[in-house]
């Protein structure tokens, strides 16, 4: 299988080479095609939670996630098409349905605006879907460094993979299930009662903005 | 009376093989409920972070994170049989217990199930409940040749005595000492049988893809998890042939080189663990399990262990990822199973029912097997087969017989003066048929498959002409919201869209309403990780397809489900 010419797979028509372990996701994306995703990082484990990044594979029924699916050789790859356009958009409403506003100030962190930013991409609804919303903000964590808004979580559990796979602290994890999912600390308490080292990390790959910076914040609501 | 210590318990677990479950349950049984003080002990002795252990333990419902008063509180089920039978009333009667309600226990062929302690109690009303044995499959009605149900109503069976009287490891002897591994696969790929947990997966090629794989240790897994609400056929199979299952398990080792086994067990069958247990010890000391089996270099240990209370822990690999300790959501595939299983090395897991199977056809040979089912099928099903129907129970058919035949012929019909408005296929997760189908459709995949549904697991619940459908449409997706694991967006968030557009809330306009439920059905089925996300639109879409009026009326009547039974 270290045959180079025998690593290639077509993605929307063009036949592209992929290394060898490499997905369809990083493959199609190094060779230009733009995939919209919310659960991915490079950094992180390939997780499959969003389900945005499904593509088309020929002869498979269902579309497949591309950021866990690993590229095979004479794969045929279909990276948007109108069917899958139209299932992003409906669950983008979906994701959009369970918060209350999407607006977030972008000093919050660095990937705070994936979400409001696909949302406009594929002009999906903000008024579809009406129901429950599923987050609960933990405003009452006074720690100096982490906003905690999970009104705005979309459990996409990156910021609980960044803390397990970069930082190696396992602080934070995830409880209950289904729509009643939260993302937590050990007995739901407050970052500074767990192993939290207030690194930031988790701040910097929330695609929402659930996770803020304060003292960005802070600095310019005290200058400006 | 003394109350065991903390470190007895982890002493008694911690080097044990999948040791997390049984540790949490050792000390909810000896404390009522999960404790900070053991949680952090626990997260010691076995290394999981504090916040995932946390989290985990979040994650199953039958757990209990407070000290309960009174302690053992009733369960009640509200399932869709039970939600029929007056589960709901049960559950409000025994408030003052603190009573609260809990998804289909698995005896629906019964009355109401109260699940308090390791008992389970069964009966209509709050002074009537008692402790017995669920009952035997009725006798078979067709006069068919049956599989696994063919030496389960012998009344000594449960026995190793009665089961080897009986022909019982019969097939594993012949097995271990005059066939090959090979032999055994091939024997077991040419009776055709497939998986009876659902997905219909060939036996034999499964057993084949383990013993092919590399790596050592492999396991056998029996996924006893069964979890599929209208569903109790792997239970009576256990309680009343768990020999069958565990011969079937010693067969699936041999042929596949394991060396260790699991049988995961649902929560609510607390009944049939020391039961499998007992059977356990008996064939240990007959040497047809542990060390050295009859004589050769064969071996293989056999564990029980109990889930939580968790639906998705059926989905093998969820059910892997519970028993290895971890937050219980299913893997990504592939890998899988077969080469990346428990401790990511190669294990089968398999059905209940597919290893019973197994045992049978080892001792009567594939074209036995192959003979059994009708109108071109092949081999058998156990059918469990509830709600408005005048013998309920689990019902082994061949495959191809028709619907009607189980419903009118075998089980008597709807009470006097109905008629069947609706049933259910694979429990909840193949939605309704109803109308033509209930007319032609015949009992396997590809009949069933054709009328839009699937027949999996084969639980079929009745519903009667008196039954409001979007009430049950409601019931069923309030399970499916209840039990989505929260991994994937479509079904955390469309399980629970669908729930409170079957609850009252959504749209006010029919054709807004319908366009909802359309649009959130059709993402689930094509993105949703994991089967329970793709089928329980399936739900919505049969009550749409058969029982238009009745939404109709639901919608513009503001949305309640009065004016039914
Ligand atoms: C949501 C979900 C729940 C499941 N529950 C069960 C179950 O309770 N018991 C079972 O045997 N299989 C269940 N399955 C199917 C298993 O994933 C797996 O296919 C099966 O255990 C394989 O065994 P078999 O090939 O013998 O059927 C479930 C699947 C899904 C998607
Ligand atoms: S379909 Fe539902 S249960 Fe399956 S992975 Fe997705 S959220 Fe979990
Ligand atoms: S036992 Fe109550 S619905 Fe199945």
């Amino acid at each position: 299988m270290n045959n180079r010419s025998q690593n290639r797979i077509i993605i929307d028509g063009v036949e592209v080479e992929f290394s060898n372990g490499e997905t369809i996701y990083e493959a199609a994306t190094r060779h230009g095609a733009t995939i919209p995703t919310l659960c991915y990082d490079p950094r992180l484990n390939p997780f499959g939670a969003c389900r945005l990044c499904v593509v088309e594979v020929e002869g498979v029924r269902n579309p497949v996630a591309s950021c866990t699916t690993k590229a095979t050789p004479g794969t045929v790859v279909h990276t948007s098409s109108p069917t899958l356009d139209l299932h992003r958009k409906t669950l983008l409403e979906m994701v959009a349905s369970e918060n209350d506003a999407l607006a977030v100030d972008p000093l919050r962190g660095y990937a705070s605006q994936e979400l409001t930013q696909l949302v406009a991409q594929y002009r999906a609804a903000t008024d579809r879907f009406a129901g429950q919303h599923s987050g609960h903000s933990k405003f009452e964590d006074d720690n100096p460094f982490i906003l905690r808004d999970y009104n705005k979580c979309i459990s996409c559990y990156r910021c609980v993979r960044v803390c397990a796979e970069q930082e190696g602290d396992y602080a934070i994890s995830v409880m209950n299930r289904g729509f009643h999912t939260q993302i937590t600390t050990e007995f739901n308490g407050l970052l500074r009662d767990s192993a939290c080292t207030f690194c930031g990390q988790c701040v910097q790959t929330c695609p929402t903005g659930a996770l803020g910076d304060k003292k960005a914040l802070r600095f310019i609501e005290e200058n400006i | 009376m003394s109350i065991i210590a903390n470190h007895e318990l982890i002493e008694r677990w911690r080097n044990a093989p999948a040791p997390l479950l049984p540790l949490l349950h050792a000390f909810h049984d000896r404390d009522g409920y999960l404790a900070a003080e053991a949680l952090r002990a626990i997260s010691a002795a076995l290394r999981i972070p504090l916040a995932e252990l946390y989290g985990t333990v979040t994650f199953y419902h039958h757990f209990s994170r407070e000290p309960q008063q009174p302690q053992r509180a009733p369960r009640v089920c509200t399932g869709p049989v039970c939600a029929l039978r007056g589960g709901q009333e049960l559950c409000h009667a025994l408030a003052d217990q603190g009573a609260t309600a809990m998804p289909c226990a698995g005896r629906c062929d019964e009355p109401i199930p109260v699940l308090q302690g390791h008992q389970v109690l069964v009966g209509s009303a709050a002074d009537d409940l008692v402790h017995r044995p669920a009952p035997l499959p009725p006798p078979n009605p067709g006069s068919l040749p049956e599989c696994v149900f063919a030496e389960i109503r012998r009344p000594d069976r449960a026995t190793l005595t009665g089961y080897e009287n009986s022909g019982g490891y019969s097939g594993l002897r012949k097995a271990v000492q005059e066939m090959t591994p090979q032999a055994v696969i091939d024997l077991v790929s040419a009776s055709k049988l497939a998986g009876r947990g659902g997905a219909g997966f060939p036996t034999g090629r499964k057993w084949q893809a383990v013993c092919d794989a590399v790596g050592t240790p492999k396991t056998v897994v029996c996924n006893a998890d069964e979890g599929e609400p209208g569903c109790f056929k792997d239970r009576v199979i256990m309680q009343y042939d768990p020999h069958a299952v565990i011969e079937g398990m010693i067969l699936a080792a041999y042929a596949t080189g394991a060396t260790r086994g699991f049988i995961y067990l649902r929560y609510e069958y607390p009944e049939i663990q020391p039961l499998l247990e007992r059977a356990i010890d008996e064939v240990k000391a007959a040497n047809l399990l542990g060390p050295q089996i009859l004589g050769t270099d064969f071996h293989f240990e056999l564990y029980v262990r109990r889930g939580a209370g968790a639906y998705i822990c059926g989905e093998e690999s969820s059910l892997l990822n519970s028993l290895e300790g971890k937050h219980p959501f299913p893997r990504n595939r592939p890998p899988f199973p077969v080469t990346h299983g428990f401790a990511d090395l190669p294990t089968a897991v398999n059905n209940v029912e597919t290893l019973a199977s197994a045992a049978q056809i080892m001792r009567r040979g594939a074209d036995w097997y192959l003979s059994l089912g009708m109108n071109g099928q092949v081999g058998t099903k156990v059918i469990s087969l509830s709600g408005d129907i005048e013998r309920p129970g689990n019902y082994e058919v061949p495959f191809g017989l028709p619907l009607k035949t189980l419903l009118y012929d075998w089980a008597g019909g709807p009470g006097a003066g109905r008629t069947i408005q609706a049933v259910t296929m694979a429990g909840l997760s193949g939605g309704f048929l109803a109308g033509d189908a209930l007319e032609s459709a015949t009992l396997d995949e590809p009949s069933i498959r054709a009328h839009g549904s699937m027949l999996g697991a084969a639980g079929i619940i009745v519903f009667d002409d008196r039954r409001n459908m979007v009430a049950a449409a409601h019931n069923a997706m309030t399970f499916f919201a209840h039990e989505s694991c929260g991994k994937c967006f479509p079904c955390r968030i469309g399980t629970q869209r669908l729930r409170e557009r079957l609850n009252g809330e959504g749209p006010t306009g029919v054709e807004s309403w319908l366009a909802e439920v359309a649009d959130l059905g059709r993402t689930m089925k094509a993105m949703s990780a994991c089967g329970l996300g793709m089928a329980a639109p399936l739900v919505t879409e049969s009550l749409v397809r058969f029982f238009p009026a009745q939404v109709e009326q639901y919608v513009d009547g503001h949305k309640s489900h009065a004016g039914w039974e």
